[in-house]
C-alpha cells in the first residue's frame, strides 16, 4: 500500500507579485502540462451576476493585448497541443499540454490574458461570447431530459444568499444583462497573479520554469484587496428535507436524493468519498446490488452515488436511481431512501470497504498517470489548501477511512430530516 | 502592468518515440504490448473479431447485449460474486463495440494485472448466459436505449446512417442497434454469437510496465480454452453517393435547439488519402479553431460547437458535420455549414490553415499518447489495421510531410457537398418553412 499519492517531486516558488509557482517534472514523455487556478468562481458572483464567471472563461480565448482574437486556440493548437478551460462553483481553471519545446508559447500566452485583457475585450466579443453560453446552456441543461437536476438542486442544497445557491451556469436573464464594464472590472479584481496559481508538470526542469515564470508573470502588478466569496461554511439546518418534484418530458421516473456533508479537503469528506463509493460506485457497490439487481426496480445502467468535491462548503453527497418500467417514483424513492438510512444502521463489511478502496486507488491513479492530470492536482491542492504537497495525502486519506466511521457520518448528516429530495416524472402520455 | 509583447519561438524540439512495442504469440493467441518503465497503472485489453460489423441484419444490439450478459455470472461464480471479486482489484469490466472489433479491458495497479485478466477471461470466455438473466440484460439495454433516444441525436444519427449506407445492410442500421431490434433478440442470439466470436482466441493488448508483468502467463490465462482460427474480414464496400442533396426534417416537438447531422459516404481506413483526408477535416472541422467553428460558433454564436470529420473503419467511412444549432436559426446554420463544405473543396486549404492543422495532429500524439489506458487503445488500431510497430512515427512524419496541393486535391476528391445529406432533428412546425425556403435541396419528413 502506498503512503503517498504523489511520488514526484514538486518544487514551489512564490514571485514578488505573489504568483504561486509549482513545479513536477518528468521526463518520461516529451510532454509538458501548463495549468492556472485562479480562485475565482460561481461562488463570488452576487445576485444578478449569475453565470458571469463561466462567460468570463469564454471571454479568456478572445484575446488580449498581444494576441489576437482567435489566436489562443490557433497557437497552442498549432503546436500541437490540447487546450481547455473550466468553470465551477469554486475555482476557474485554464490548461493547455504541449509538446515541450512550446512550454515557453503556453506560458506567454497564459501571461498575457492575466495581464492584458480589459484593453482587448469588446462588445461585440462579449455579445459573441454571450450567445455561445446560451447555447452551451441549451444544449447541456435545456434540451436534454433530467438536463436540469443539477440547477434544481443547488437551490434545494443550499438557501439563498448562500455561495452554492445558484449554478455556475447562470440564469438566462442575468446572461442577457451582463454589460462591458462589470467584465472589465470582473479582470481586474479577480484576475490578479497573487489570485492564481501556475502549475507546469511534465518534461521541463523547475529553475528553467521559475526563470521563464518570472519573465512572462513578473510584470504583472498584484492586487491588494480581491474581495472574498461569501461564508458558505455553515448551512443552517432545517429540521425538515427540501423536497422537488418536476412533470417533465423525461422518459421515465428518476429520484435524486442529496446531501450536505462537508468539504472537500476534511477528514469528513475522505469518508463521504469512501462512504458514496460503497454505496453508488460499480456493480458490487449497495445501490446496485439492491435496486438494479436484488429487487430490479431500478434501471442499472443509471444507478449510482457520488460526492461532488466542493471545498468551500459542505459538499453535497448525491445518490440517484432511474425507475425500470412499471415501477413508481414513490417505490423507486422509497427503495434508494431505504438503503441510503441502512449506511447508518447496517455495518459496512470488510470487503465492502475494501472494495470501495481499491477502485478510489485506480481512479486516483488513473488520475496520476497524465502530466495533466498531475498538474491539475497539484494546482488544486496549492489554490484550495496552500500547498500543492497535500496532494499525496489524499489517497492515503481515502485509505485510512474505517467502517465506523461511515457508519457515524451516516448517522450524523444522512438523515431524513437533512434530505433533498428531487423526483422527475414523465408526463402524461396518452 | 508589464507584458512581453513578443511571442516566444519553440524551444528545440525533443524527440517522439512510441513506446516499445513487443509482440509475441502464446497459446493460440497474439500478445501485443508496450512498455511504460515506471507507470503504477496497467491496462489490458482483449481484442476480439466480434464487432457490429459481425452481427447479422436484424440483430442490432447483440454484441452491446452480450457485453453486459458477461457479466451475469461465469462458469465458477454468480454476477454478484463476480462483482466483488473484480472489483475489489480496483477495476470494473469495461467493453466496447465498434463496426470492427468488440473490447473487453481491466485498468488496474501493476501488481493485480494478472489476477484482473484471469477474471476479464473468465467472464469472456466462460460467461454462465443463463436464458433468464440474457433476456433480464435484453429488456434493460432496451430500456436504456429508450432513455438514450430521448435525448437528441441518436435518431438523427441512425437516419442518416440508414440514408448513406442503407438499411438493407447492417452498416445501415445503428452501432448499437435501436429499442426495437434490442426488445426483439432472444436469448439464442446471443449464446450464438457468443459461441461464433468469442471463443476464438483474439489478441491481448497490454500497456504498463513490462518488467512487471509476464506477458506469457498473461497470455495463457487470455487463451485458456479457445480454438477456432481467424476468419476473413471481407474488403472495403462500395458505397454510392446520392445523386442529389436533400434534407430529412425529424420531429422533435418544443426542441430549443436543433441538431445537425449532415454526411455522405467516404473511403475506408485503408485508402491512401487517409493523411490528407483527415488534414482536410481538420482544417473543415476537426479542432477548435476549424473553418466551420470559426464562422458558426465563433463569429455568428449560433452553436455551442460544430464539429465535421472523416470518420473510417476497415470497410467504409463517412464524412459528417454535427451541431445542434438554436432553433431559430436552423436555416442559416444549415445554409452555412454547407457553404463551408463547398468552399472547401473548390479552394481547397490554405498553406497557414494547413500548418495548424498538421503541427496539431502531429503534436496530439506525444500529448495525448501518455495513459495506459491511450496507449492500448493505439495498440488496438495497431492490430485492428495490420499497421507496423513504427506506424505512429511514421504518421507523425507522414502528417508533418503533407503539402496544401495534397490536402486540397483529397478535399476536391472526398468532399462532395452536393451529395449531402442533411438531417435536421428539431421542432418541425417551427422550421419546416425556413428549410424549404433555403433552396438546400427537397425538404423530406421521416416518417
Amino acid at each position: 500500500m502506498p503512503d503517498s499519492g504523489f511520488p514526484w517531486p514538486i518544487e514551489t516558488t512564490r514571485l514578488d507579485n505573489g504568483l504561486r509557482v509549482v513545479v513536477s517534472e518528468d521526463r518520461t514523455a516529451p510532454a509538458v502540462a501548463v495549468n492556472l487556478w485562479y480562485d475565482v468562481g460561481s461562488r463570488h458572483e452576487p445576485a444578478g451576476q449569475t453565470g458571469f464567471a463561466h462567460l468570463f472563461e469564454h471571454l479568456m480565448f478572445e484575446g488580449s493585448v498581444n494576441v489576437a482574437k482567435t489566436e489562443h486556440m490557433k497557437l497552442i493548437q498549432g503546436a500541437g497541443g490540447s487546450l481547455n478551460a473550466t468553470t465551477n462553483p469554486d475555482r476557474t481553471n485554464y490548461f493547455e499540454t504541449v509538446p515541450a519545446e512550446h512550454l515557453e508559447l503556453a506560458l506567454w500566452l497564459e501571461a498575457d490574458r492575466m495581464g492584458g485583457l480589459v484593453p482587448a475585450l469588446t462588445q461585440e466579443t462579449l455579445d459573441n461570447q454571450r450567445d455561445v453560453v446560451k447555447n452551451e446552456r441549451r444544449q447541456r441543461y435545456e434540451n436534454v431530459p433530467y438536463g436540469d437536476a443539477w440547477l434544481r438542486l443547488l437551490p434545494l442544497l443550499y438557501p439563498p444568499g448562500h455561495p452554492y445557491h445558484h449554478a455556475t451556469i447562470g440564469s438566462m436573464a442575468d446572461l442577457n444583462a451582463a454589460d462591458l464594464a462589470t467584465f472589465q472590472a470582473f479582470h481586474t479584481t479577480y484576475y490578479a497573479p497573487n489570485n492564481a496559481v501556475l502549475t507546469v508538470a511534465g518534461d521541463a526542469p523547475a529553475a528553467e520554469v521559475f526563470a521563464l515564470a518570472d519573465k512572462y508573470f513578473g510584470g504583472l502588478a498584484p492586487r491588494p484587496d480581491i474581495p472574498a466569496a461569501p461564508d458558505g461554511r455553515t448551512v443552517p439546518a432545517t429540521g425538515r428535507p427540501a423536497v422537488e418534484t418536476v412533470t417533465a418530458d423525461v422518459p421515465a421516473p428518476r429520484v435524486y436524493l442529496a446531501h450536505r456533508t462537508h468539504p472537500f479537503g476534511a477528514t469528513g469528506y475522505d469518508v463521504t468519498t469512501v462512504l458514496a463509493t460503497v454505496l453508488g460506485s460499480g456493480r458490487g457497490s449497495r445501490l446496485y446490488q439492491r435496486l438494479a439487481d436484488g429487487e430490479r426496480i431500478a434501471q442499472p445502467d443509471l444507478i449510482g452515488a457520488y460526492g461532488v468535491d466542493l471545498a468551500h462548503a459542505p459538499a453535497p453527497l448525491i445518490a440517484t436511481a432511474t425507475a425500470r418500467p412499471g415501477v413508481t417514483a414513490d417505490r423507486l424513492r422509497d427503495g434508494l431512501a431505504e438503503v441510503v438510512d441502512e449506511l447508518a444502521t447496517v455495518p459496512v463489511t470488510a470487503a465492502e470497504l475494501d472494495r470501495a478502496k481499491a477502485l478510489l486507488s485506480t481512479s486516483w491513479w488513473r488520475q496520476m498517470s497524465t502530466v495533466d492530470g498531475r498538474a491539475d492536482t497539484l494546482g488544486r491542492y496549492a489554490t484550495q489548501f496552500g500547498d500543492p504537497a497535500r496532494a499525496a495525502d489524499r489517497l492515503p486519506g481515502w485509505l485510512a477511512v474505517t467502517a465506523e466511521q461511515i457508519a457515524e457520518q451516516a448517522a450524523e448528516l444522512l438523515g431524513a430530516a437533512d434530505r433533498v429530495i428531487l423526483t422527475y416524472l414523465p408526463e402524461e402520455t396518452s | 502592468m508589464t507584458l512581453i509583447a513578443t511571442r516566444p519561438g519553440p524551444g528545440a524540439a525533443r524527440a517522439y518515440r512510441f513506446p516499445q512495442v513487443v509482440r509475441r504469440t502464446v497459446a493460440g493467441g497474439r500478445v501485443v504490448a508496450a512498455h511504460l518503465p515506471g507507470q503504477n497503472l496497467a491496462v489490458a485489453l482483449l481484442l476480439l473479431d466480434g464487432g457490429a460489423g459481425r452481427e447479422p441484419v436484424g440483430k442490432e444490439g447483440l454484441g452491446a447485449v452480450l457485453a453486459k450478459a458477461l457479466e451475469e455470472g461465469t462458469a465458477h461464480r454468480d454476477a454478484t460474486t463476480y462483482a466483488l471479486a473484480i472489483e475489489a482489484l480496483g477495476t470494473e469490466l469495461v467493453t466496447g463495440l465498434d463496426w470492427d472489433s468488440f473490447q473487453v479491458s481491466v485498468q488496474v495497479p501493476v501488481d493485480r494485472l494478472s489476477a484482473a485478466v484471469e477474471l476479464m477471461a473468465e467472464a469472456v470466455r466462460t460467461p454462465r448466459l443463463d436464458p433468464a438473466d440474457v433476456l433480464r440484460v435484453r429488456d434493460d439495454e432496451a430500456t436504456a436505449l429508450r432513455m438514450d433516444w430521448a435525448n437528441p441525436g441518436p435518431r438523427a444519427d441512425a437516419v442518416l446512417r440508414a440514408d448513406l449506407f442503407g438499411v438493407e445492410h447492417r452498416w445501415g442500421r445503428p452501432l448499437y442497434g435501436d429499442p426495437d431490434s434490442v426488445a426483439a433478440l432472444e436469448a439464442d442470439d446471443v449464446t450464438v454469437f457468443h459461441s461464433e466470436w468469442f471463443i476464438r482466441p483474439g489478441t491481448l493488448i497490454v500497456a504498463g510496465d513490462l518488467e512487471r508483468i509476464d506477458l506469457d502467463a498473461l497470455g495463457a490465462a487470455a487463451f485458456v480454452g479457445t480454438g477456432g482460427g481467424p476468419v476473413d474480414r471481407g474488403g472495403p464496400i462500395e458505397v454510392p453517393l446520392a445523386d442529389r442533396r436533400r434534407i430529412i426534417l425529424v420531429d422533435r416537438p418544443g426542441s430549443v435547439q436543433s441538431t445537425l447531422r449532415l454526411g455522405h459516404p467516404s473511403p475506408h481506413r485503408g485508402h491512401p488519402d487517409h493523411v490528407p483526408m483527415t488534414l482536410a477535416g481538420t482544417v473543415l472541422g476537426g479542432a477548435f479553431t476549424s473553418r466551420l467553428n470559426h464562422l458558426i460558433r465563433e463569429v455568428r454564436g449560433y452553436t455551442y460547437g460544430i464539429r465535421g470529420d472523416f470518420a473510417s473503419s476497415r470497410r467504409f467511412g463517412r464524412f459528417a458535420v454535427s451541431s445542434g444549432v438554436q432553433t431559430a436559426v436552423t436555416a442559416p446554420a444549415l445554409v452555412e455549414s454547407v457553404g463551408e463544405v463547398s468552399r472547401t473543396r473548390e479552394t481547397g486549404v490554405t498553406e497557414e490553415e494547413l500548418e495548424v492543422a498538421r503541427s496539431w495532429r502531429a503534436g496530439q500524439l506525444s500529448v495525448e499518447l501518455q495513459s495506459p489506458r491511450a496507449i492500448a487503445s493505439a495498440l488496438t488500431t495497431l492490430v485492428v489495421h495490420d499497421l507496423p510497430d513504427d506506424y505512429h512515427a511514421t504518421l507523425r512524419e507522414a502528417l508533418l510531410a503533407a503539402t496544401a496541393e495534397e490536402v486540397s486535391a483529397a478535399a476536391a476528391t472526398h468532399l462532395h457537398p452536393e451529395a449531402l445529406t442533411l438531417v435536421v432533428e428539431g421542432d418541425a412546425a417551427v422550421i419546416r418553412d425556413e428549410l424549404v425556403a433555403a433552396d438546400l435541396g427537397e425538404v423530406v419528413d421521416h416518417a
